[in-house]
């Protein structure tokens, strides 16, 4: 099959600007290309097509009536049939709705505003007042931290890592926050790393001021919240030591929930899997949770290092 | 492309305007620019125009007609098109301009909703504040629940049917919650965790309680996720964990705190492997002090993964 231009975006574009332009009358082409987003010859291009367009048998009085004048001003009649645009598919209900939930969400939020009268009056349209909530969250230092990025603050921070189970303190130039994947990150300037790292917001244990500020650096533009998104969830390096595991069909939710090198199934519902893991304590806390019913297959040091950890463990309670 | 696009157009327009079914015959009779005269290449092209104005959201519905033969007539109930009129003003519109640009919603073009609102006011937000990811499935369970139509799914191999009452997002992912008519009580689904596509049944099938608040239908803290008949456990936070935790369960939580930094903290455990997750995952900084049963698990479990020449 060969392949053709797509006309579904252009058909949804024409599909909500006839019915615009039928209540706002006087329209003019530049308002209607900022108020769509689209290039004034776009508009042009949209509205040339619909003269061609109309109801059987296309008589004059049944085809679209155009009319723009010197100053761009638009009219258009003989089209009640789109007085009003279509309707918000499910997905673009949803995504609405959550975008706009998501925000009055976040933490300091204002809902006594146009945001939430906009929403209040959507959900009413598509019929699900009160039934969408998002939940983002809250964390003890989040505001203290969005309170000096609006300074430019240099901050220390005691920051837990979770994949070393270590604590660190450092001092942070921060830059944004933003929630993601189900909690809030920070995205700083770290200066015991000497760059620009991520942190999760709920595992700062505490945020102190230094009593410095800072200037605050250039945006770079490949900055862009899908090049933050990439560093939040590990992603394996070559160089990382690969683990493998046969895993019983209760301990299956980790090929679910952990990057794999490589799955495969059984037929009882064991499944053997290969996963990269950068940090002991990682390996330890996994070995650890997936309990004796996971076996190890290799290396062996990782055998070792789940009977060190249950020995040590152990020791805590006196056996 | 502009033939087709124009064709797209009037065939919406008359499928519109029409107050009864057309058959393909009657709109190949009358559909300008027109469909082939060869039958097979006519019911291929109207079946592309279909599935372009289906993925567009268009509701075209099928009807058999009244003519002899039974023929299969297509039109577009107003009702079904037509978007009833929000009301916004422009300070909403504008607002909901910046909500779309703030908040990105993965894999949706925000600007197509907006354009079927009257368009984008106001400048966007520069920098997104949140990113969600949409699940598959997520659109139906939002349909379903705008049409209180009853879902029927396969969820860990289990049947279900649910009548839902809203869409919660928790802990980054999303759940449809409501209450499971087999089960007669409120449920949560996570909707990625779905067998495949929900089946949705007829309309207003069921009527939601007027108050309904989702996030009632799902605990803030994973750890009271259960059926397990509730135990209270102490378990003893060494120092250097113990703003950690406390931070995480909240304050409420701490029943003792020693001199040398370390607390007790107290919890309702209705989910055993979740509660000895959390144990776990603090690795050496935790123990468990009591009751005695949670204590012997716990040491249980350690001593299977400590004795040498153990299962692995």
């Amino acid at each position: 099959m060969s392949p053709r231009p797509l006309a579904g975006p252009r058909l949804a574009r024409v599909l909500a600007i006839v019915p615009y332009v039928l209540a706002h009358p006087g329209t003019t082409i530049a308002e209607l290309a900022e108020r769509f987003r689209v290039s004034p010859r776009e508009i042009e291009q949209d509205l040339e097509l619909l003269p061609m367009c109309g109801l059987p048998p296309y008589t004059a009085d049944r085809l679209i009536d155009v009319w723009v004048d010197d100053e761009g001003a638009v009219d258009i009649r003989l089209a009640e049939y789109f007085e009003r645009p279509l309707r918000l598919t499910p997905a673009e209900g949803v995504a609405l709705v959550a975008a706009a939930r998501a925000l009055l969400a976040v933490p300091g939020a204002d809902t006594d505003s146009p945001l939430g009268t906009a929403v209040d009056k959507l959900e009413a349209v598509v019929g699900v007042s009160g039934r969408l909530a998002i939940d983002v969250g809250d964390a003890a230092h989040l505001t203290a931290i969005r309170d000096a990025i609006e300074a430019h603050e240099r901050v220390e921070i005691d920051y837990y890592s979770y994949a070393r189970d270590e604590m660190t303190t450092r001092r942070v130039d921060p830059a944004r926050v933003f929630h993601a994947l189900g909690a809030w990150y920070l995205d700083a300037w770290c200066h015991r790393a000497s760059g620009e790292r991520l942190f999760r917001v709920d595992r700062v244990q505490a945020v102190r001021a230094t009593g410095e500020t800072f200037t605050p650096r250039e945006v770079v533009a490949s900055d862009d919240a899908d090049g933050a998104l990439t560093g939040l969830v590990y992603h394996p390096r070559p160089g990382d030591r690969r683990v493998t595991l046969e895993l019983g069909a209760t301990q299956a939710w980790v090929a679910d929930e952990l990057p794999l090198d490589s799955r495969v199934d059984g037929p009882d519902g064991s499944v053997r899997v290969t996963l990269a893991v950068s940090e002991d304590a990682f390996l330890e806390r996994l070995l650890l949770r997936l309990g004796p019913e996971a076996e190890v297959v290799e290396p062996v040091e990782a055998a070792a290092l789940r009977t060190a950890a249950a020995q040590r463990l152990l020791a805590r309670y006196g056996s | 492309m502009s033939e087709r696009l124009e064709r797209l157009i009037n065939l919406t327009a008359t499928l519109l305007a029409t107050r009864r079914p057309l058959t393909l015959d009657e709109l190949a009779d009358r559909l300008e620019p027109g469909y082939p005269d060869d039958l097979a290449a006519r019911r291929r092209q109207f079946e592309r125009d279909k599935e372009t104005l289906r993925e567009l959201g268009v509701p075209i519905t099928v009807e058999t007609t009244d003519s002899f033969g039974g023929e299969q007539g297509y039109r577009i109930r107003p009702d079904d098109y037509y978007l009833p009129d929000p009301g916004l003003d422009p300070a909403e519109r504008a607002a909901l301009h910046l909500a779309v640009t703030a908040v990105e919603v993965g894999g949706f073009d925000p600007l197509d909703a907006l354009r079927k609102l009257g368009g984008a006011e106001g400048e966007g937000a520069g920098q997104a504040v949140a990113t969600f990811e949409l699940t598959p499935h997520l659109g139906d369970c939002f349909e379903a629940v705008t049409r209180r139509s009853v879902l029927e799914f396969s969820y860990r191999d289990e049947p279900r049917r649910l009548e839902p009452y809203g869409i919660l997002h928790r802990f980054g992912h999303w759940y449809v919650v409501g209450r499971d008519r087999d089960r007669d009580a409120p449920r949560a689904f996570r909707i990625d965790r779905l067998d495949g596509p929900p089946d949705l049944g007829p309309r207003d099938a069921f009527t939601a309680p007027a108050d309904v608040d989702p996030t009632d239908y799902l605990s803030s803290d994973p750890l009271t996720y259960g059926d397990d008949q509730p135990v209270r456990a102490h378990v003893l936070i060494d120092a250097a964990r113990a703003s950690l935790v406390t931070g995480a369960l909240g304050d409420d939580a701490v029943v003792e705190q020693r001199d040398d930094g370390a607390v007790v903290v107290a919890l309702d455990v209705v989910n055993r492997d979740a509660f000895r997750a959390f144990v776990l995952d603090l690795l050496d900084h935790a123990e468990v002090l009591d009751p005695p049963e949670l204590r012997a698990e716990v040491v249980d479990w350690l001593r299977a993964l400590a004795a040498p020449g153990s299962a692995g």
